[in-house]
């Protein structure tokens, strides 16, 4: 065989080569090549703009003052230290999380334990479960500023109606405050309670006959049976609901814009507020990333209270 | 312990009667096992003795007290359950304990009674272990053990050995009936595997719709069945049927095949000709052929298991079953005549189905 032969020969053989490496590739990529659509997918939709978020929080970027973006290291969150209105804003969220998020579960709870009582006609209940659930949050909100207006809202008419005077709801920080938070607990209860439904019907009933020939009553068999075994269930209703509750925007936005003064303003309205209103990009990315960072160190938090709960059982 | 008796107990769904005025009288330590086909009412009897259902109609009585309106916890009765119903997230101990500590039972003697019927059943290595970390058969023993560390009155168990396999049914069944025998407590058990009824009950009671078909010793039910029913439920593999006729002093099957009618109905039942009869003969009452009366049949299907042969041959249209010593192995397609001990032979009225004594 000449050498010219030879040559083609073994070119052949290398085309073939790898042909055969890409119809059976051996393990390694082969996993590189499923998860490359997924990966792509998370990066450019998460990973890239989380990152320009953290980046942008680091610049004098600001559209109104018509300068190009300039590198300011810390000054931003150095800026937030000193700025009263985050420090209002993060209290706020932080205590309409505090409140509404067990409010939520409590209410939700309590909804899911009667939607699953056995009686007839169970699912005009469970449809009216959802039904504040699937309202737009914008909506709820306008609902409920009728509610509470001072003028034509339902609740002062049925004070009124009992013989008390009505009430301001929302020129007053506290009520309007309170206002807000049984909004958000009326328009959340609904999700918690979907949850939490689904959790008890995966919880045997063999169990709650075995407790009843144990000479377990009913208050006894939700401590023992029902509430540890819709643990994990809670856990993640939890997450879900904290994590959406330090996003809170929509029902203050729409009840009180903040008000009174900023007693009602979140950090939400406050980034939004910074970001969209004064086209503060540095700033408002750093609020982001302060909001960020809280929701990941919630979700942290609550996925070691699975996990934990997981190993015991 | 105590006895327990249902008189008229009845359970209706809407028009639907599931359970139809049965009466039944369990005595003192008696093992009494309900069976049937799927549907037949068993499991609702016991989930009501148990009160878990509540009754349309009748009475229920444990002990000396009728407990009809009684909820589960004061009748005093311990339940094992289908799928076991362990709390999955307490421990083999919190389970069997929990019973006490709903009653209050102190910590010293709860721990006591779990022990001790912990090593009755042998589950003291897995006292501090989860559910989900047992296999079947320790969670049906951890099942067994929270029934027994209370001592009820009664001990129900309900079809607690299907989730079993065959091999760990088996070991688990004489477990149970070794525990009967050392606490004798009264024990109503449900199932649809008629093995289990034979080997455990000292009184078997078979349903069919919501009705009781016959009440008896294990022999008895195998025996002398009540009518076609029983006799095709009880035995395995199950006992052959075949219609007949009288005439001329003999059964005619359809197929020529004849049996002496004075050899089989010896206590004197009416054989006018004419009378059509439903022959029952049990698999294992079939001889190899030496014996003059027998049934001449073609050979369809062998089965050698090893310990018997099952020979499978048609009479009269109807496929019949013969268990056969294991060195015969006759082979499909051969003529073949079996014999028959005419004692063992059962009569059903063709129209009624009921035994003809």
């Amino acid at each position: 065989m000449t050498s010219t032969s030879k040559n083609a020969a073994g070119r052949v053989d290398a085309r073939r080569a790898r042909l055969s490496r890409w119809l059976d590739p051996d393990e390694t990529t082969l996993a590189v090549l499923l998860l490359a659509p997924a990966a792509i997918l998370l990066s450019v939709m998460i990973v890239y703009p989380v990152g320009r978020l953290i980046y942008t929080s680091f610049l004098d970027l600001s559209l109104t003052s018509g300068l190009p973006a300039r590198f300011a290291g810390l000054a931003n969150f150095q800026q937030m230290l000193d700025d009263p209105v985050f420090w209002q804003a993060t209290w706020n969220t932080i205590l309409i999380t505090l409140i509404t998020v067990p409010g939520a579960l409590l209410v939700g709870l309590g909804l899911a334990l009667l939607a699953n009582l056995p009686f007839q006609m169970r699912w005009p209940v469970r449809l009216s479960l959802l039904i504040p659930w699937a309202l737009p949050l914008a909506f709820a909100g306008l609902i409920f500023a009728w509610f509470f207006h001072s003028e034509y809202g339902v609740v002062n008419d049925v004070l009124n109606r009992i013989g008390l005077p009505g009430v301001i709801w929302f020129n007053s920080p506290r009520l309007a405050f309170a206002a807000i938070c049984l909004a958000i607990i009326w328009k959340a209860s609904s999700f918690m309670a979907m949850i939490i439904l689904a959790g008890l019907q995966t919880i045997p009933r063999s169990l709650y006959e075995a407790a009843d020939v144990d000479g377990a009553g009913r208050v006894r068999q939700f401590f023992e049976i029902t509430l540890p075994l819709l643990k994990p269930t809670i856990v993640v209703a939890l997450i879900f609901r904290t994590i959406t509750a330090l996003q809170t925007f929509d029902i203050p936005y729409m009840m009180t814009g903040g008000g009174p003064g900023t007693a009602t303003a979140t950090l939400a309205m406050y980034i939004h507020q910074n970001t969209v209103s004064f086209l503060d990009l540095g700033y408002g990315s750093a609020l982001a990333v302060v909001m960020f960072g809280l929701s990941m160190c919630v979700t942290a938090l609550y996925l070691r209270m699975i996990r934990g709960s997981e190993s015991a059982s | 312990m105590a006895s327990v008796g249902l008189r008229k107990l009845e359970k209706s769904y809407g028009a639907f009667r599931v359970v139809k005025a049965i009466d039944l009288e369990i005595i003192d330590g008696e093992f009494v096992v309900l069976v049937g086909p799927s549907g037949c009412g068993k499991s609702t009897t016991l989930r009501m003795i148990a009160g878990l259902e509540s009754i349309s109609g009748g009475e229920i009585r444990i002990g000396d007290r009728i407990v009809n309106d009684l909820p589960p916890r004061e009748r005093d009765i311990a339940m094992v359950f289908q799928d076991y119903a362990l709390y999955p997230h307490k421990t083999v101990r919190e389970n069997m304990g929990f019973s006490l500590k709903v009653r209050g039972v102190n910590a010293g003697e709860a721990d006591a009674k779990i022990r001790g019927a912990a090593e009755m059943l042998g589950i003291t290595h897995l006292l501090d272990r989860r559910p989900g970390q047992l296999s079947g058969g320790q969670r049906q023993r951890v099942a067994m053990g929270r029934a027994i560390v209370r001592r009820p009155q009664v001990f129900l168990f309900d079809e607690p050995l299907s989730n079993l396999d065959a091999k760990l049914r088996g070991q688990v069944r004489t477990e149970i009936k070794r525990l009967h025998q050392t606490i004798g407590t009264t024990i109503v058990y449900v199932t649809h595997d008629q093995v289990e009824a034979m080997t455990l009950a000292d009184r078997i009671v078979i349903l069919r719709g919501g009705d009781i078909e016959q009440i008896g010793t294990p022999d008895e039910v195998y025996n002398n069945p009540a009518n076609v029913f029983v006799g095709s439920f009880v035995g395995s593999p199950s006992m052959n049927f075949a219609k007949a006729r009288a005439a001329h002093g003999y059964l005619d099957f359809a197929d020529g095949n004849r049996l002496p009618l004075a050899a089989l109905t010896g206590t004197g039942i009416s054989a006018a000709d004419g009378r059509e009869f439903i022959v029952g003969i049990r698999p294992e009452h079939f001889t190899s052929g030496t014996s003059d009366i027998g049934l001449n049949c073609e050979v369809q299907v062998v089965e050698p298991l090893g310990s018997d042969t099952l020979v499978h041959f048609s009479v009269a249209g109807a496929t019949l079953t013969a268990r056969l010593p294991p060195e015969l192995r006759p082979r499909p397609g051969e003529a073949f005549k079996l014999g028959l001990d005419p004692a063992k032979i059962h009569l059903f009225d063709a129209e009624t189905e009921r035994a003809l004594h």
